[in-house]
């Protein structure tokens, strides 16, 4: 594909492109997928073509092609600079790129444990291994579905552009993602989702221990089913877990720090931004609100070593110790602000335009054990796990609705209560973080962006923190 | 591309009858489709699609694969098909499993192709501008969206002997404009069938609101009478319209879990179709992914379930009747319609005491679809209407409620209905505003 790709990138300067780029990118996967252990199907795809990306008349075209032959290059790369030109009579300020230092280099990620290492019945039967320890761990409830979707895939790029990049990159990743629901005749329902993901093979299998955590997980839900009571209604110590935290910090630091939002660029879809531009250096939470995004954790479901412009991957500080510090850039967006791209122009597949995106965002880790957190709560909730969020378009206002969820009574884990709604503006958060535990753990996701809408796998993480003193929402229970 | 379309899909199915599979299907798809993003009023990007995609569906003795490709060349696909065929040895029989369905005689769609969405796919610039232009007439400071315009050809073959070919065109344009102090206003149109006006019309709804907005007050939390604009009540009723996917009931993915046709489960006021048929909205096609002829249906009449959205597979499974929704796997609304009531906008707002209006929401998400417990958060303008009358504009609030009690506290409905399709509410729609009583508005507490 190299030659397809160097040649788009020339023809496109030679016609009289500022700048050009251009990207094989194929997604290829395979899927299983079953209800109750019992196999519903296969699935097997690859997504494969190259996008161009140029800059013609001081406008942005993008076109993509899945014909892989020069006629159809040669067509693609006509079309986007075309479009470009004809649009460049609305432009009022012309897209320009900042300077940056572009890579040239090949990586490769391998499976410690290869995808073929298990064979294809053994798949299956873990999925049926799955469905039989739930059902053997509830006792007066019944689990009514467990729909798993098991997949491993591989992302192949090429990337060249104008500038001089050339980046060859090959990722692998494993991914899981169950719905399961347990009910009782008298008592509703439970539901739980889950994803896991990351990069690297079926090691990531035993890793999860998936069987025995989903058997002690159904359990859980079962006794949350049947004894969960209404959270209490007057302000409570509050012990945030990390899946939460990880979840939080993505929504209310990671996004709104992309920097084609602050500007405007995704505003009728994403939205916008309550982060303005020239606000780095304000205070947004207190000392222990430092937010990092970093493409390059190894195994990360996020990772890559060098973002779909050519720019080398580095961690970013968004928020340090309760400052904004640093946003996610793109070569476009780092003009603007007159600094150098941090590497975060990704894109899903050779259809889409590479955009400003999070790899793995997580909350800088602190120095208290969970025993720590709870010993002087005299009344709290420890939320674990959650099922329903939400966060408005400008990342302020947001809300996490409990699924694993406890009391704590005189610094003591007690019963569970039943759907606790944390309803908190992003700098209520940040600036209520009182303590934080010391261990990060990180949790799986696809995060969403851009027109046509890019799903792009994702870690998010952090510890358990504490906030006191918090006036719980209103919950549907 | 008629002809080459379909001999894609007949090789593809006489290949898998080479390589062992029982019964198959091969769904191609080639498009044409240019997107103008608009930011900060002026162009952000211009895209550009060109490309071919391939969905098979293969059977062997009750075993079921589905591939997807945007492929390179057949040949990948041949080598896949039969690396699948030893794939399918080795796993059980799909308790999904049901034979593919004779060919039943179609009856085509006339209208679908739009030659203007064609030419335009070339140079769509003029129509960015007729965006831009509408919205400024307002006194607003920037404007942001999408002008999408596609013309996509399809063509179904499958082992049973359907062979089938459609082609159609459709544009959406969403806008959103922006008016300081902190007012904003979004909406959307759709069809398959270039509209000027409709676009002007976008743009000038969007940018109102958006000036109508300025000055947001603080609003209590509590319970009000809420009236939900097309956007709003779209985006969960395209929610709702999933949950009667067969099969998604059968994966614990909806609230129609436990009910049954004949049930009651939203306001009598309330209907809502499935119309595949009609010509206007960009999903109409007169043939589902089994080749089975589509028709239109009322999913929710008079506040009665009438009907799940069925493919043959999960109709044999619940002992149905296919409904022409398929998706082989999982069947799907084609396009969103409901019935007109007899209110304006105006005389809706009068016959609210204390209320509030919404008129742009996103992230939807719920906490258990069984029961349809969710939450969702308002942008851009919403009102606080007080004794008949919208008594000022307040700051964006969360609606924190069960779906089924939206459904059935459904009071009146506009009579004027509006084409929506969007970034939350991707199954094009046709409905009005609809006014809902005693909804559950909740803020931060923190």
């Amino acid at each position: 594909m190299e030659d397809l790709v160097l040649y788009a990138v020339d023809y496109a300067r030679s016609i009289g492109a500022t700048y050009a780029e251009a990207r094989y990118h194929r997604n290829s996967s395979r899927s299983i997928v079953s209800n109750n252990g019992l196999i519903l199907g296969v699935g097997s795809g690859a997504v494969e073509g190259i996008g161009i990306r140029v800059v013609a008349g001081g406008a942005l075209g993008f076109s993509a092609t899945n014909r892989l032959e020069r006629s159809s290059i040669k067509n693609a790369v006509d079309k986007a600079i075309a479009q470009a030109r004809n649009t460049s009579r609305l432009m009022k300020y012309p897209i320009e790129l900042a300077e940056s230092k572009l890579g040239r280099a090949k990586y490769f990620v391998l499976e410690a444990k290869r995808f073929d290492s298990l064979s294809f019945e053994e798949k299956a039967g873990f999925h049926s291994d799955l469905w039989k320890a739930i059902s053997r761990s509830i006792c007066e409830a019944k689990a009514n579905t467990l729909f798993i979707e098991y997949t491993e895939s591989f992302e192949e790029k090429v990337v060249a552009n104008s500038d001089g990049a050339f980046i060859e990159s090959r990722v692998p990743r494993i991914s899981l993602f169950y719905n399961l629901v347990i009910t009782h005749p008298q008592k509703g329902s439970i539901q739980r989702w889950e994803m896991l993901g990351a990069s690297g093979g079926l090691e990531w299998l035993d890793k999860w221990g998936l069987i025995n955590k989903l058997e002690e997980d159904a359990k859980t839900y079962e006794k949350i089913l049947l004894t969960a009571i209404e959270p209490p209604k007057n302000a409570v110590d509050l012990v945030i877990g990390s899946e939460i935290v990880g979840l939080m910090v993505h929504e209310s630091c990671g996004h709104p720090s992309e920097a084609d939002r602050i500007l405007g660029r995704e505003a009728a879809q994403a939205g916008k931004s309550f982060i303005k531009k020239g606000m780095v250096g304000e205070r947004i939470g207190n000392e222990n609100a430092t937010v990092i995004d970093d493409p390059s954790i190894p195994g990360s479901y996020g990772f890559y070593l060098y973002d779909d412009e050519g720019v080398p991957a580095k961690p970013r500080y968004l928020y340090k110790e309760g400052v904004i510090s640093e946003h996610l850039h793109n070569r476009w967006t780092a003009r603007i602000y007159g600094v150098e791209s941090n590497a975060a122009a990704r894109s899903m597949d050779y259809k889409s335009e590479p955009i400003v995106r999070m790899a793995n965002t997580y909350l800088k880790s602190g120095n208290y054990r969970f025993e720590e957190l709870i010993e002087d709560i005299e009344l709290g909730i420890y939320m674990k796990s959650y099922m329903e969020w939400n966060i408005d378009d400008e990342r302020w206002s947001q809300r996490y609705v409990g699924l694993e969820a406890y009391l704590i009574e005189r610094g003591e884990i007690k019963g569970f209560v039943r759907n606790p709604a944390l309803e908190i503006t992003t700098g209520g958060f940040y600036n209520n973080i009182d303590a934080v535990g010391r261990e990060v753990k990180f949790y799986a996701g696809t995060c969403g962006k851009g027109e046509p809408p890019q799903g792009v796998p994702v870690w998010f993480g952090g510890p358990d923190v504490r906030l006191r003193n918090v006036r719980l929402g209103v919950s549907i229970t | 591309m008629n002809e080459e379309l379909l001999r894609i899909s007949e090789d593809l199915v006489k290949r898998a009858s080479v390589e062992g599979f029982n019964e198959s299907a091969a769904l191609s798809i080639s498009t044409r489709r240019t997107m103008l993003k608009v930011a900060n009023s002026e162009p952000s990007v211009i895209q550009h699609w060109n490309s071919l995609s391939v969905i098979i569906y293969l059977a062997k003795d009750k075993r079921i694969i589905i591939m997807e490709f945007y492929p390179r060349d057949e040949s990948e696909i041949y080598k896949s098909m039969a690396d699948l065929l030893k794939v399918a040895a080795k796993i059980m029989e799909s308790p999904l499993y049901a034979p593919l369905p004779e060919p039943i005689e179609v009856k085509p769609l006339d209208g679908l192709v739009d030659k203007e969405i064609v030419e335009r796919l070339e140079e769509p610039s003029a129509l960015a501008e007729v965006a831009i232009e509408a919205a400024h007439r307002e006194n607003i400071d920037s404007m942001a969206g999408t002008i999408d315009l596609w013309y996509r050809e399809k063509a179904l073959s499958t082992s049973s002997g359907a062979s089938l070919y459609e082609d159609s065109t459709g544009f959406q344009t969403y806008l959103r404009a922006f008016a300081e102090p902190s007012g904003s206003g979004q909406w959307s149109t759709c069809s398959t069938r270039l509209d000027l006006r409709s676009i002007e019309e976008t743009a000038l709804t969007a940018a109102k609101y958006a000036v109508e907005s300025r000055y947001r007050e603080k609003v209590e939390v509590g319970r009000y009478d809420v009236i939900m604009s097309p956007m709003v009540f779209g985006n969960l009723l395209e929610l709702t319209m999933h949950m009667a996917s067969a099969f998604n009931v059968l994966m614990g993915l909806s609230m129609f879990m436990n009910k049954k046709p004949g049930d009651k489960v939203a306001s009598d006021k309330l209907r809502v179709f499935d119309e595949p048929r009609n010509t206007e909205l960009p999903r109409a096609t007169s043939f589902d992914d089994e080749g089975v002829p589509t028709y239109n249906k009322a999913v929710i009449d008079g506040g009665i379930f009438k009907t799940l959205l069925h493919n043959s597979k999960t109709a044999s499974k619940m002992s149905a009747t296919t409904t022409g929704n398929a998706g082989w796997i999982s069947p799907a609304p084609w396009n969103i319609t409901v019935n007109r009531g007899d209110y304006s906008l105006d005389e809706m707002i009068s016959e609210v005491k204390r209320g509030i209006l919404v008129t742009n929401n996103w992230y939807t998400r719920l906490q258990n679809y069984v029961e349809g417990v969710f939450s969702t958060v308002s942008r851009d303008a919403v009102f606080l209407i007080e004794n008949g009358k919208i008594s000022k504009s307040i700051e964006k609030i969360r609606i924190a409620d069960r779906l089924p009690s939206i459904l059935n506290n459904i009071e009146a409905l506009g009579k004027n209905v509006y084409n929506i399709m969007w970034w939350e509410v991707t199954i094009p729609s046709k409905l009005p505003y609809i006014l809902i009583k005693d909804v559950n508005v909740t803020k931060p507490t923190l």
